[in-house]
């Protein structure tokens, strides 16, 4: 009877059958795309204009990139893109099974239409494919985006015939669905095995592999520290990568499909035509075995969760709430009972976000999982052993790269916290806390919260990078200025543009205002480093240690100076105070005026 | 209608339900009573078969709830605590969704939406998206779409939060009328006065163990011989020992909650 289709009852009610659940659910997810979409056209037509931009842009700069290098590569090393191709799968592959894993965690156990659709006459295996599509189509859009410059570019340049761009989607989305389902199968599988674990072992799995991903990475790279980007360092680092070519792993599926229907030429000479052919068949022979693994795993997945999804679902509502008792640690007791009593309320609030800050996992673990990234990266930027013309811009984009992390925790995280607080205002409200400290309380917690951390940041980068203790300076008043704005920016705008209403820090960030922060912390951090980083760069220029040559007369041969370089960081300290103050004196006023 | 048979729910190790048998005719309007956390949503969850139990079963129409859950859902109506609604389909796809996943001919669920829209008063909000809805209009929302399909048991989870006057009059009425008509209604409340207007038959849980059982007339009897026994003076009328006979079963019951997503 479980999966049966019942007769009518005598309410005209009846079990559906599995086509008709399923058509059902598609109808329903249709339903809330069209409302979706049809509401970011009329309320976010800012946020779509800018994702549809930069995605363009982020494609068409992805497609020259990977043009330049398949160029390189078809003339230099032609038999290593195989290899190249093989590492970029099968990295993916791994990250694609743990984000699918993550999404449908939250889609089959935590989310309010988990529940409702259990307490329905539901089947779980329709249940899961209904979540599945969701998380599949999450998880892969960026693969799509990422991978597809990369194989039109490939195509272009091995002027492959159209059969190959034809087939490039079929093999994406079935090379995607195995990992996927593969995550899917064992997020199911922990959730009934392991309830407690549940997403704190998922996600410190999860941070460990993409560090060992990271760290494996870098140590391939790293070896041949003297012969960067010559032939032996290509050679030892295609030895170590060579692990991908496995002839099991649906990434090598992938590669030697794409590999194949890509190797077709356009001549139409007869042997030519059986050639291409031969290559499109063992392409679709490729293609078949992926569909077929996929289609296989998806049926395991479906009877999986027929056997494991409710159970799962009941072990997981099992889990016994950690009462852990929570005493005040030193620093907060430092920070609450320090400074002068006027100021204590401020001092308390902070300490309220920094307690709030501390037990969400889900705030610090991407804190460290990015700012841990960006470590590995400028403690292994040495191996590159850049000479020091270079050095010195790649310091400035590091900088640059570092306030760009910034921005999006700002963004995801401080520009929320206004929001969150109006929907607690009736606390606030009646506690003898002038609504300023509020927000300044928001600032210095984020201004404080980030300085250090990219600090040393910086400090790192120009260290392995070898730069003077003179442009160590630049760059670290720099980045001063940057936490300071980035947070002004984010608390400011948070503060002039407050959503009550939602309860979702995602949702807020997502918005109108979450957006606008985005746009104008990334036009901050571009100006600060370009009014910094050019006049450096001509006056290293000048002294013999930049590239390109110096201008020895006119506006470029001014800027170009010490002095230029100082003007250059004067003005990226008077950006950091407009970009603090403005912001701030726009949300004060508004926040001083809010009716919750 | 609704059987548990010797139900005991575990987090852990902490017993949330213990030892529950219970038996609810059809027709039966029952009320749940208890402090915080003494296992009444736990109970809710297993009836719905959001939760296993840990050991003994639960059935509703016969059908059990961890055997067989769909057949078990076809024939109940849950109204949760919080109502759970896609804020972006209208309150009406919303009930269309509803009655496609009971299977209901597309006739019989047109003539049920319009039913359902009409007593509960959604009409003049029933095709605005979801987000736009208060509490209360979710709620009268929620209401509808567990009534859509005739159930022949409904299980409410503290019903008449963010229900306004007029509101909780209908709910209270439609109650009385389906309980009437053979509906099965088992809920849950903190209210004592709610389950004296209501319900035929009253159980009070503390600390996951069922302490009394049967009709608010056996509780005031009950309580009036308490009171008798005591030799205590008649203060505030019989509502008033009612209501404390109802706080000495539950006195320094309140425990904290267990398992995600109790009240």
């Amino acid at each position: 009877m479980t999966d049966g289709v019942s007769p009518p009852s005598p309410t005209g009610c009846r079990l559906t059958g599995e086509t008709e659940e399923s058509r059902i659910l598609l109808r329903l997810r249709v339903l809330l795309a069209q409302a979706t979409i049809r509401s970011m056209v009329t309320t976010a037509r800012l946020r779509l204009s800018l994702v549809i931009l930069l995605s363009a842009l982020f494609w068409g700069s992805l497609y020259g990139l990977f043009y330049e290098a398949f160029l390189f590569l078809d003339s230099l090393h032609a038999e290593v893109i195989s290899l190249l191709f093989n590492a970029f799968f099968s990295s993916l592959m791994v990250m694609l099974v743990f984000s699918t894993g993550i999404l449908l965690y939250s889609g089959l156990y935590t989310t309010p239409e988990a529940r409702l659709l259990l307490t329905l006459p539901a089947r779980s295996d329709t249940i899961f494919a209904h979540k599945f599509q969701e998380a599949f189509w999450f998880s892969s859009w960026g693969f799509i985006l990422l991978g597809s410059p990369m194989l039109v570019a490939y195509g272009v340049v091995r002027h492959a015939p159209w059969t190959y761009y034809a087939l490039l989607l079929p093999f994406m989305v079935a090379f995607v669905a195995i990992p996927a389902t593969i995550g899917g199968i064992l997020c199911m599988l922990l959730v009934a095995c392991l309830p407690r674990l549940r997403l704190h072992s998922l996600s410190v799995a999860a941070g460990l592999v993409v560090l060992g991903i990271a760290w494996l990475g870098w140590s391939a790279m790293a070896g041949a520290r003297a012969d960067t980007m010559s032939a032996a360092w290509f050679e030892q680092t295609f030895a170590r990568l060579a692990i991908t070519e496995q002839k099991l792993f649906p990434s090598w599926w992938l590669s030697s499909g794409l590999l194949e229907s890509a190797s077709s030429t356009t001549s139409t000479a007869p042997d030519a035509a059986e050639g291409n052919a031969l290559a499109l068949a063992e392409a679709l022979r490729f293609l078949a075995l992926l569909v077929a693994h996929a289609l296989l795993l998806q049926l395991l997945a479906g009877r999986l969760a027929q056997r494991v999804h409710r159970l799962g679902y009941s072990q997981l509502s099992s889990e016994v709430p950690t009462r852990r008792q929570r005493r005040m640690s030193w620093f907060d007791e430092v920070l609450s009972r320090s400074g002068t009593q006027a100021g204590r309320p401020l001092r308390l609030l902070m300490v309220k976000d920094l307690r709030i800050f501390r037990r969400d996992i889900s705030q610090w673990s991407q804190f460290l999982i990015f700012f841990g990234l960006l470590g590995l990266y400028f403690w292994n930027v040495r191996s590159f052993n850049y000479q020091h013309s270079y050095a010195a811009m790649i310091g400035f984009l590091n900088l640059a790269v570092v306030g760009l992390i910034l921005s999006t925790f700002t963004t995801r995280f401080v520009f929320p916290m206004i929001s969150l607080e109006g929907r607690r205002f009736w606390i606030l409200g009646l506690l003898p806390v002038h609504r300023d400290q509020i927000v300044w309380s928001k600032f210095l917690f984020s201004f404080l919260g980030g300085l250090v951390p990219c600090c040393l940041l910086v400090a790192l980068s120009d260290v392995m990078l070898g730069l003077t203790p003179w442009l160590l300076g630049i760059h670290e008043v720099c980045c001063v200025a940057l936490c300071m704005g980035l947070s002004g920016i984010a608390v400011g705008l948070g503060a002039r543009m407050p959503d009550l209403r939602e309860n979702s820090p995602s949702k807020i960030a997502s918005g109108f205002g979450g957006t606008l922060s985005l746009v104008l912390s990334s036009l901050f951090i571009m100006a600060v480093v370009l009014v910094t980083a050019v006049p450096t760069h001509l006056f290293l220029a000048r002294e013999g240690i930049a590239w390109s040559s110096p201008a020895r007369s006119g506006l470029w041969a001014s800027v170009g100076t010490e002095r230029g370089v100082l003007a250059g960081l004067a003005v990226a300290v008077v950006l950091g105070l407009i970009a603090t103050l403005v912001p701030l004196w726009l949300g004060l006023r508004s926040f001083r005026r809010l009716e919750p | 209608m609704i059987e548990f048979d010797s139900v005991t729910r575990t987090y852990g190790a902490k017993v949330a339900v213990s030892e529950l048998s219970l038996s609810i005719p059809r027709g039966e309007l029952f009320a749940l009573l208890g402090p915080n956390g003494a296992g009444k949503t736990t109970t809710i969850k297993m009836l719905v078969g959001l939760l296993r139990p840990s050991r003994g079963a639960v059935r509703v129409s016969g059908h059990d709830l961890v055997g067989d859950p769909r057949s078990a859902h076809l024939h109940i109506g849950y109204v949760p605590d919080e109502p759970c609604l896609y804020d972006k389909l209208t309150g009406r796809e919303f009930l269309w969704f509803i009655a496609d996943m009971f299977g209901m001919p597309r006739d019989r669920a047109e003539q049920r939406i319009a039913a359902e829209i009409e007593h509960f008063e959604l009409g003049e909000f029933a095709d605005d998206l979801a987000e736009s809805y208060s509490l209360g209009m979710r709620q009268r929302l929620v209401f509808a779409s567990s009534l859509l399909h005739d159930p022949d048991v409904l299980v409410l989870d503290e019903p008449m939060v963010g229900l306004d006057p007029r509101s909780v009059r209908i709910v209270k009425d439609l109650l009385r009328e389906r309980s009437r008509a053979g509906m099965t209604v088992f809920m849950s409340t903190h209210t004592l006065a709610m389950a004296e207007e209501m319900a035929d038959r009253i159980g009070i849980m503390v600390r996951g163990r069922l302490t009394f059982l049967g009709t608010v007339a056996d509780l005031r009897a009950r309580s009036l011989g308490a009171h008798a026994a005591s030799g205590g003076q008649e203060v505030g009328g019989q509502q008033s020992s009612l209501e404390q006979l109802y706080l000495e079963l539950t006195s320094g019951a309140d425990a904290t909650p267990v398992g995600k997503g109790s009240p």
